[in-house]
């Protein structure tokens, strides 16, 4: 049984189908969440001035490097390219105080890669968000420094206005929420101009590259809370734009909760996971000792993804026995 | 009417024009004793013997499989061995000669025959399901021929009396058009055809979908119109959504009934489902009472530089249709029978185009992903997003991977369509449906 070989047989690939694919990959994922953190990033270097441009830099090249001296030891194919590591670093550079030192900065760097990613088999392996790990990890080394301050341009020490709340409740009287969602207070790096993030967060949302259940259900979550304890005692309670403009929300929503190895993957679980991160947030403002709970409240719920993808959409033509 | 439903949108230019381009038939074609799922035809010629066109070279051996015609007058070359058009090792009757049209017969009109003579017809035309799964039409819309093969192996298949026949004017794919072509035709075959599907299926309504991105189908239209009991309808919907035009999601779409999965057809939800080629087919059949010996491929791909419709001799390999359409305009990295979405890959150009080819696609180099460079699954949820069968693909192909299959088949792998929707838009390029095939077959190996 003879078959007459092509010509040009041995150069036809055979494959599975599908033989055509999208545009989206890994490279292209990463890239725009960089490129849509260049305002955020821009806007922390104009108020908080050269510091923060090198910790952002020191950041990003800490991580990279990290990642590869790592691959390069451990003799796995260099991951560079896929832009994750230079998003860590950014990420981590964005949450640190502008008064960062250079060891701090570095350190971090390191302790996201290694602690946060590499540990566990790199992306899409890890559990914890790589970034909120060593942000952890720095917190709880040196709080002092992590707690260091500025006042935009001025660059006097002052507290952040959720430090300032968590002092007095009366002090939120004395912000402007203006002034807070434009950046005019203490605060990260990239954590102060609310505006800037979500410029970049609806970029991400109408581009395609993250989907809007997280972002959309962890506001609502903190801000349905924030209002039910308006409405309990306006008194005693900031309204619901301080919550939402003040900390760590927005780059929270949109940049840290969505990311997708520590997200749940179906749409329910997605929605579930947003609003109970908002709701923890609130509880650790509220009654926690930390000033802004929205970092501890989305490594908790990291720990829970695996729980929450179990909220799987009923598959197509799995009937009740009746 | 119309259901949402998840999968991709393709680009704009990855649908085409389909126009009908004109070729010279081959003088050698190589007919495959299976061309669908189920089991081979026997073949009733020998070697050296004579045939005419038309004239029956292969008889159906069970339900499960189909009679096969010879498109050609002159002889019986070989029986050799071939790939079916998905992959599938099989022998095929070659057969050498010439196209001539059968002479017209005199012939009772259509409309006087009664179902059991429609049937009769139907059978000899020997048509196939649509879709990546193909199977042997008339067990598709009658049901299994023995009793007790009724029940489905869990046991709790629904019987219900088929009440509407689907009459699908979409294509499996948006790249793949000759459903949407024969619509914008008219001819009388698919009216008589139509009709006669509907009296063989007892289907008391007709629903008839097309694509809302085309001009209207006069033919169709005209269809709904003549049927004064207006029981015939036409539902508009969005063709360059996939997989809009695959018979699960399809009836799903237009209907909102689900079938069983696993295992679950069209038919155990009520519905008749046919396409406008078959309902073409069979009112060509009943027209001239020869049965079909050509079929409407689209071909298109980079390497071939033309796309449209074109109309083949059954069983003419790849390479005279290339050649027939003037060969290729630079090196084609892939050869797919089907379309791009749910084709088979074939590295031999001798493989016949059978029954089952939807499409003749040469990809060329800058068409393909390179196979093999993928990465680890970053839990995105694309995959849950665009799963027309509400599967969680990237757990499941994290599963297969690792070789854990019982496990992926408590997950709902089984109840897969293998449409191809999660690989399309996997931003770690994970060969998902490659994985599941794969754990389908374990599965299916380790059961018998």
């Amino acid at each position: 049984m003879s078959r007459t070989p092509a010509v040009d047989a041995t150069t036809l690939i055979v494959s599975m189908s599908p033989h055509v694919r999208g545009s989206l990959t890994i490279e292209r994922m990463m890239g725009s969440m960089l490129l849509a953190l260049v305002p955020t990033a821009a806007v922390g270097v104009y108020f908080f001035g050269l510091n923060a441009l090198l910790t952002v830099l020191l950041a990003m090249a800490t991580a990279a490097a990290v990642e590869a001296a790592i691959e390069m030891l451990t003799k796995q194919k260099l991951t560079i390219g896929d832009l994750h590591a230079l998003l860590t670093g950014l990420l981590l550079a964005l949450i640190l105080p502008p008064t960062a030192p250079w060891w701090l900065t570095m350190t971090g760097a390191a302790t996201a890669i290694i602690l946060g990613k590499m540990v566990f088999g790199g992306l899409g392996a890890y559990p914890f968000n790589p970034p909120l790990v060593a942000w952890v990890v720095l917190k709880l080394s040196w709080p002092e420094r992590m707690n260091a301050f500025v006042a935009p341009s001025t660059g006097e020490r002052v507290l952040t206005p959720l430090m300032a709340f968590k002092e007095d409740p009366a002090l939120f009287y004395s912000y402007d929420l203006w002034d807070l969602f434009l950046g005019n207070a203490a605060g990260g790096i990239g954590m102060v101009c609310g505006l800037a993030i979500v410029i970049g967060g609806l970029y991400l949302i109408i581009r395609g590259i993250i989907r809007w259940h997280i972002p959309v259900a962890f506001l609502l979550g903190v801000g349905l809370f924030a209002w039910i304890m308006r409405m309990i005692n306006a008194d005693l309670y900031p309204p619901v734009g301080f919550h939402l403009a003040g900390g760590g929300v927005l780059l929270g929503a949109l940049f840290l909760a969505p990311e997708p190895v520590t997200s749940p993957v179906t749409p329910t679980g997605m929605v579930v996971f947003g609003l109970l991160a908002g709701i923890l947030t609130m509880i650790l403002r509220m009654w926690g000792s930390d000033p802004d709970g929205t970092f501890y409240a989305i490594l908790v719920m990291n720990a829970a993804t695996p729980l929450f993808n179990y909220l799987t959409p009923r598959a197509y033509g799995r009937w009740e026995r009746a | 009417m119309g259901i949402a439903l998840r999968g991709i949108t393709l680009p704009k230019n990855d649908t085409v024009p389909f126009e009908l381009i004109e070729i010279t038939p081959p003088g050698t074609v190589a007919l495959p004793l299976i061309q669908h799922l189920g089991e081979p035809a026997t073949p009733t010629v020998k070697v050296g013997e004579t045939v005419t066109s038309g004239q029956l070279i292969a008889a159906a051996a069970t339900d499960r499989s189909v009679p096969i015609h010879s498109p050609l007058t002159g002889t019986v070359a070989a029986i050799t061995a071939t790939f079916s058009s998905r992959g599938q090792d099989t022998e095929a009757v070659v057969i050498e000669g010439e196209q001539i049209k059968p002479r017209s017969k005199k012939l009772p009109a259509p409309s006087t025959l009664s179902p059991a003579e429609l049937t009769e017809a139907f059978r000899e035309a020997g048509l196939l399901s649509p879709g990546p799964f193909p199977a042997p039409l008339i067990r598709e819309i009658l049901g299994p021929e023995q009793s007790g093969s009724q029940l489905s192996l869990s046991g709790t298949r629904l019987v219900k009396r088929t009440d509407t026949l689907l009459v699908s004017a979409l294509d499996p794919e948006p790249c793949l058009g000759v459903n949407r072509y024969l619509a914008g035709i008219e001819t009388e075959a698919l009216a008589v055809g139509i009709a006669a599907f509907k009296a063989i299926s007892g289907a008391e309504r007709v629903l008839i979908a097309t694509d809302k991105n085309f001009p209207q189908s006069r033919p169709l239209r005209a269809i709904a119109a003549a049927d004064e009991e207006e029981t015939t309808k036409i539902v508009r919907l969005n063709g360059r959504r996939y997989p809009i035009g695959l018979p699960i999601p399809l009836i799903k779409a237009v209907l909102g009934r689900e079938a069983p999965l696993p295992y679950g057809r069209p038919r155990d939800v009520g519905v008749a489902l046919c396409t406008v080629s078959a309902a073409v087919s069979l009112g060509e059949t009943l027209l001239t009472g020869a049965p079909p010996v050509t079929t409407l491929l689209t071909v298109g791909g980079g390497a071939l530089g033309r796309t449209g419709i074109v109309e083949i001799p059954l069983g003419t390999t790849i390479e005279d249709l290339v050649q027939a359409l003037g060969g290729f305009t630079q090196e084609p990295a892939k050869l797919i029978i089907g379309g791009p979405l749910t084709g088979f890959a074939h590295y031999d150009p001798s493989v016949p185009l059978g029954k089952d080819a939807g499409g003749l696609f040469a990809l060329s180099k800058e068409e393909i992903t390179p196979v093999g460079a993928y990465r680890q699954c970053i839990n995105c949820g694309r995959c849950v997003a665009v799963c027309p069968v509400n599967l969680v693909p990237g757990m499941l192909s994290m599963y297969c991977a690792k070789d854990r299959f019982k496990e992926a088949a408590a997950q709902g792998l089984l109840s897969c369509i293998e449409c191809g929707c999660c690989d399309y838009v996997c931003p770690s390029r994970r060969p998902l449906v490659h994985l599941f095939r794969h754990a389908k077959r374990q599965l299916m190996e380790a059961e018998s």
